[in-house]
């Protein structure tokens, strides 16, 4: 079951590595240059802005600009890079049963000596494996090609993005877009309406957790701090904001989506108090809704769980369907 | 006597439609069976059955006394061979032989071997790259490594020219002539099936319309040619098959119990041809006229 699992994928196991090598042989390059213009401009002594000297805050300031002017772009490269997933759903999952049952060849294998649960069990662990080491190399090497982008943007590693493109996440999201290749592949028994709904499931799916599920893994925290001078408390850097707002001494939301700051004692343009030209009164407060930086690997770890979960159901449900295919 | 394929009010249902239903039969062992009947008549669908590939919806079905479905161990007593004889195209003839070997825990390479060598086979030709007799013939060597004591084949030699059906029936009777194999194999023509077979199971529009030997069956048809006939009972018949008039002559085909002694009729010999067409032409009309929307 093994020769014959690698005699079937073989060709299609070299053309997946011969693309990741051509990946890398792209990034790398990139990755390192981002990385020698990180310490050129001495930004990473720039992460911890009150330890700095205003002069040195100055240089940090210029240098993280020129670090964004240079290597914006590559942000929309990092959006490319979280279609990998699921491409090996796409190419690996959807026509491991379907394409057996559309070129009739399931009716060969299943009727030979060893039953088609085991044929499924063998092939899907053995696929399941292969792709999380594929996974596993994905997730180390863009966490490492990602991290100057990161370090350099405010958000740091828990936002949208960045954080589904590292660490373990890949892992999951790859072993779920696998699986439901597979179980569409079962349902459609063809392999393009299998490659379609895999497509469209995975999105929706991956949308639904993201934007419902993934800001409330753990309860946000708040914080508070005063529009007139000291700026974003000690720490912000790298937290994930998840709504901010203008809230008065009563604490009633004034505005949301914004924050203001004025220097210590300053006035609005028109010399009145801060903000008062937005009709804030006295006391009036930013607030701050956020998930700590800390728990990246918190939330690393929740979001493989529910995607690895998923995976382990659509498999058992695919292992299912297999016997009830003719 | 042993048998090989029993079942039993076997029935099996596609959304609403009925593939088969109410299906009973039996196999002997040792027998060359031909399993004819019009396409859509069921035939894929009492073959996947009886190799486990599809569950009953309705009845029972055993192969060596063995329920199939799900019964991995039963596999390793029946070889298969699916329509249009489907291999991985990728493979070489001696690739499948090898992974045969890998997915069964009998397995006669040796043998597989010597007959695509035999055949001329080339070994190391992506299968899909041959004709398509050759591809047959691939198929029906991976069954028989198998050492199969059933071996049932959906079709065989449907899409072969009819030199390579001849070959492939050659090959297959040679084959399993001194094994003692029980052989199953379905055709929507007899003619492709007559030489080989010595037993016979006939259906149509989902049931069993005829089964039993060849000699049998034979043996207990006749065509009466006579004056125009009422629908009266005859001395010597069972029932009567097929019935055709002109306005003073009758012609049926009719299944005996005993000689036929009235000398009203001439009694003539059938062929095995004429007893299976007589039951197929039975029962297609009706469905068709319902199925359009006009009376019969």
């Amino acid at each position: 079951m093994i020769w014959l699992t690698w005699r079937q994928h073989r060709k299609l196991a070299f053309y997946t590595l011969l693309g990741f090598l051509v990946l890398a042989a792209v990034l790398v390059p990139i990755g390192l240059s981002m990385r020698h213009t990180f310490a050129d401009l001495g930004l990473a002594g720039c992460l911890r802005p009150s330890e700095l000297s205003d002069a040195a805050a100055q240089t940090c300031d210029v240098g993280l600009r020129r670090f964004s002017d240079r290597y914006d772009s590559l942000n929309l490269v990092a959006v490319l890079l979280i279609t990998l997933p699921v491409l090996v759903g796409l190419f690996w999952g959807a026509p491991l049963v379907a394409r057996e049952v559309e070129q009739g060849t399931h009716r060969f294998v299943w009727t030979q000596g060893i039953g088609r649960t085991r044929w499924a069990l063998v092939k899907f662990g053995l696929v399941g494996g292969a792709v999380v080491l594929l996974a596993v190399g994905y997730g180390l090497g863009m966490s490492w090609w990602v991290e100057p982008l990161t370090r350099a943007a405010h958000e740091g590693r828990l936002g949208v993005i960045v954080f589904d493109l590292q660490g373990i996440v890949p892992i999951g999201y790859t072993l779920f877009a696998v699986a439901l290749g597979i179980f569409a592949g079962t349902v459609f028994k063809r392999m393009l309406p299998a490659m379609g709904i895999t497509l469209a499931g995975y999105i929706g799916v991956r949308a639904a957790v993201e934007m419902l599920a993934r800001p409330h893994y753990q309860p946000a925290k708040t914080q508070t701090f005063p529009i007139e001078g000291g700026g974003i408390p000690e720490g912000d850097r790298g937290n994930w904001v998840l709504a901010v707002g203008i809230r008065d001494a009563d604490g009633t939301m004034v505005a949301e989506n914004t924050r203001i700051q004025c220097p210590p004692g300053g006035k609005g343009p028109d010399g009145r108090a801060c903000g008062a030209d937005l009709g804030l009164g006295p006391g009036a407060y930013n607030w701050e809704l956020y998930q700590p930086a800390d728990r990246f690997w918190l939330f690393q770890s929740i979001e493989t769980g529910i995607f690895v979960a998923l995976a382990a159901l659509l498999l058992y449900l695919a292992v299912r369907r297999v016997r009830r295919i003719a | 006597m042993e048998m090989v394929l029993e079942a039993d009010r076997l029935g099996k249902r596609y959304g609403r439609t009925w593939a088969l239903r109410d299906c009973s039969l039996h196999l002997p062992a040792g027998r060359i069976a031909a399993l004819v009947g019009p396409n859509g008549a069921g035939k894929s669908t009492l073959l996947h059955l009886a190799v486990g590939l599809l569950k009953p919806d309705e009845g029972a079905v055993r192969v060596f006394g063995r329920s199939p479905y799900g019964d991995t161990d039963g596999l390793a007593d029946i070889g298969f061979v699916a329509q249009d004889t489907p291999l991985y195209r990728d493979f070489t003839a001696a690739e499948l032989v090898i992974a045969g070997g890998k997915l069964n825990r009998r397995w006669d390479a040796a043998l597989a071997r010597t007959r695509l060598a035999q055949l001329g086979i080339p070994p190391d030709k992506p299968v899909g790259k041959l004709s398509g007799g050759q591809r047959a013939q691939v198929a029906l060597a991976l069954a028989l490594a198998k050492q199969p004591r059933l071996l049932l084949l959906d079709e065989p030699v449907a899409s072969l020219d009819p030199l390579a059906r001849r070959e492939f029936l050659q090959s297959l009777m040679g084959s399993v002539a001194d094994s003692g194999t029980t052989v199953l194999l379905s055709s929507h023509l007899l003619a492709d099936l007559e030489r080989v077979c010595d037993y016979l199971i006939v259906l149509n529009a989902a049931q069993v319309q005829l089964t039993g030997s060849v000699d049998d069956l034979v043996a207990a048809h006749r065509q009466l040619v006579g004056p125009r006939h009422d629908g009266g009972p005859i001395g010597g018949v069972a029932h009567v098959v097929r019935a055709s008039h002109t306005d003073r002559q009758s012609t049926l085909l009719v299944r005996t119990d005993g000689p036929v002694t009235d000398p009203g009729w001439t009694v003539r010999d059938v062929s095995l041809e004429d007893v299976v067409l007589a039951y197929l032409a039975d029962g297609v009309a009706q469905t068709s006229h319902s199925e359009w929307g006009v009376a019969a």
